[in-house]
């Protein structure tokens, strides 16, 4: 993978490349959080950030979406929304590292048009970051991103040092020019120091070795009631989660009951209907079970990407109303504490 | 890229046959003649079936590849989409997507007897594997079928199942069929083939049939309500059975039908499967190794 300086003073230079290209969408602070917003200018975003609320997955996996037009007698015909290109800037390696477990699932050997097209009209430039008291990448392996973007900004302090990740990324730097430079030896000490840093930083961690066979095997445990009582099972984990992707899908009708749309929208397998069939038979009918069944799902290797389902991005004990904490439900499961 | 996936094919139905009073069975042909050619499906594959303005339900294909003729879906009404499917009439379209699924290894099977267990609607996709043995009959050992119902009216194909007791040569299946409700077509049934007909359910019939059981060269396949597996897995483990040569297929909830949607996804974190997409036909190997299969 190559790799060019970019001197900060220029990075305007890049974002006006970036807007050129598409769409460019951002860390924009609203109220106490972040959120990736479409940006015009550089004053609008940050890129010193700790994690947006809703990870990038909502720009290829919409919370809802119309999928098909249907008509009462002729049927159904796919929605085809108008192709844009978006540049997303500024996203963490845990959030890549998601997308790349995205892509391997909505991508496979059927894949999924709507994701499928939004993907490829979408640009991914990475910016390293520091951790805070949630983050747990580290320990998941997330921490860095060895493919799955196109730019990712490394911050050295005075510049950027940026891998160039495939040909859009070298169509951005083409256009840089003059813009950036060759990095020296100097550049990567401070790239090593940065990240020796960061890696300092981390406070708090998970085993992930072991923790798909752990978390399986301790399925009898009494000490997974003593965390799903708490749980409210309204599924916001879900709809934080950056690997999270089960959907619902529905149909209506217009009130002239000819013609509707079959939609799609994010789901959650906190919800009792997650696993409900016709007929009244629920496949995991309790709280416990559901409760479980995310822990597992999420403490489970992505065979495609060899990674866990878990990024370790702590979005889900941020934002979870009951205050229920990803990694002590884990360690405490497994006796660790 | 290929086709939308999400996308349905128009099918017309052109005929439904009442088969109980919830159940009809539905046969399909697709209006475009390449969507039929694309169509190759195996025994216990499904499809989603749409109902233009109401939804999408799975529901198992339950006749044979190896039979010509439109496609048959059995279907019990007990939802939403599968009422609206009932209101239907022959003449009229819906959608479809398929086939999903990995279905039975009836390839795997070959040279090997068979047998089947059924219990209920489970005679459904079974249906598919019947016909299949019985149009290549060469090919497979003894077969056996041991069909479980509430009652008379409840009993799927009844005429059918009737036929093979009576005449059992010539399908070369062995049949046997249990009921749990007194009725006077099946009583009568009983008297004349005590040795075929049991009162009680699908498990009751294992007795009959182990003079022809023989798990060192023998297939089973299962498929009935969930409730059922772990009563008919009893047995055969009782009797032996090579856990991979015990095949059964599973209901889930399941929107996309291709790994997508999560609805179905089942196992702890070790053993994470998809219904739709790894199964719906697992073995009794792979219910020793995932959680919560059965």
């Amino acid at each position: 993978m190559r790799i060019v300086k970019l001197p900060k003073e220029r990075f305007s230079e890049l974002f006006e490349a970036l807007k050129s290209w598409g769409e460019v969408h951002a860390p924009v602070k609203v109220g106490r959080f972040y959120s990736f917003k479409r940006v015009e200018s550089l004053g609008e975003f940050t890129l010193s950030y700790t994690r947006t609320m809703i990870p990038p997955k909502k720009y290829f996996v919409k919370p809802f979406e119309d999928i098909l037009k249907v008509h009462v007698e002729k049927g159904y015909e796919p929605i085809v929304e108008e192709s844009k290109r978006i540049v997303l800037l500024g996203v963490h390696a845990c959030d890549i590292n998601a997308l790349r477990i995205l892509d391997g699932v909505y991508m496979d050997e059927i894949p999924d048009h709507y994701y499928a097209s939004r993907r490829s009209n979408s640009m991914i430039v990475g910016v390293s970051c520091e951790p805070d008291e949630y983050c747990f990448c580290k320990s998941v392996g997330a921490d860095y991103a060895w493919t799955g973007f196109d730019l990712f900004l490394h911050d050295i302090g005075d510049s950027y040092l940026i891998r160039v990740g495939g040909s859009k990324g070298e169509s951005i730097v083409a256009e840089l020019t003059g813009v950036v430079e060759e990095p020296t030896s100097i550049d990567y000490v401070k790239l090593r120091d940065y990240e020796l840093k960061r890696s300092r930083m981390f406070r708090r961690s998970l085993n992930a070795s072991y923790l798909p066979e752990v978390v399986d095997s301790l399925y009898g445990s009494e000490l997974w009631a003593k965390y799903s009582d708490k749980c409210l099972g309204c599924g916001s984990c879900n709809l934080v989660c950056p690997t999270c992707r089960c959907y619902d899908v529905t149909e209506s009708l217009d009130l002239n009951m000819v013609e509707g749309v079959r939609s799609r929208r994010w789901d959650s397998c906190f919800l009792r209907s997650h696993a409900l069939v016709a007929g009244g038979l629920n496949f995991r009918p309790t709280r416990l079970d559901r409760f479980k069944h995310r822990y597992n799902c999420k403490s489970s290797i992505d065979q495609r990407t060899g990674m866990l389902f878990c990024v370790g991005c702590g979005r889900c004990t941020v934002f979870c109303p009951a205050g229920i904490d990803h990694l002590e439900v884990l360690n405490s499961i497994w006796g660790l504490r | 890229m290929a086709e939308n996936p999400c996308l349905p094919k128009l099918a017309r139905i052109v005929d439904i046959v009442e088969m109980t009073p919830i159940e009809k069975l539905f046969r399909l042909e697709f209006v475009d003649e390449e969507d039929a050619k694309a169509f190759n499906f195996k025994p216990g594959q499904f499809v989603e079936v749409s109902v233009f303005g109401v939804g999408e339900a799975p529901i198992s294909i339950c006749k044979s590849p190896t039979r010509p003729g439109p496609l048959e879906i059995l279907v019990r009404r007990v939802g939403r989409v599968t009422n609206a499917l009932h209101r239907l009439k022959p003449g009229d379209l819906v959608g479809l997507r398929g086939p999903y699924g990995n279905g039975f290894p009836m390839e795997r099977m070959k040279g090997f007897d068979i047998l089947l267990v059924a219990g209920g609607l489970g005679m459904a996709p079974l249906r598919s594997v019947l016909q299949y043995a019985i149009d290549r009959r060469d090919e497979y050992g003894e077969a056996i079928l041991l069909y479980g119902v509430r009652s008379y009216q409840e009993a799927l194909f009844k005429e059918r199942v009737i036929e093979l007791i009576e005449k059992p040569e010539a399908a070369r299946f062995k049949t046997f069929l249990a009921y749990e409700r007194d009725d006077p077509v099946f009583d009568k049934l009983r008297e004349k083939h005590p040795e075929n007909v049991r009162k009680g359910v699908v498990t009751v019939l294992f007795e009959c049939a182990d003079p022809y059981i023989k798990p060192e060269k023998m297939c089973a396949v299962i498929c009935g309500p969930p409730i059922m597996y772990r009563f008919v897995l009893k047995e055969l483990v009782k009797r032996n059975f090579k856990p991979d040569r015990i095949y059964m297929t599973l209901e889930r909830r399941m929107k996309c039908g291709i790994g997508k949607c999560g609805h179905c996804v089942v196992g702890g974190a070790t053993s994470i499967k998809y219904v739709c997409k790894d199964g719906p036909v697992f073995t009794y190997s792979d219910v020793l190794s995932t959680r919560g299969l059965v």
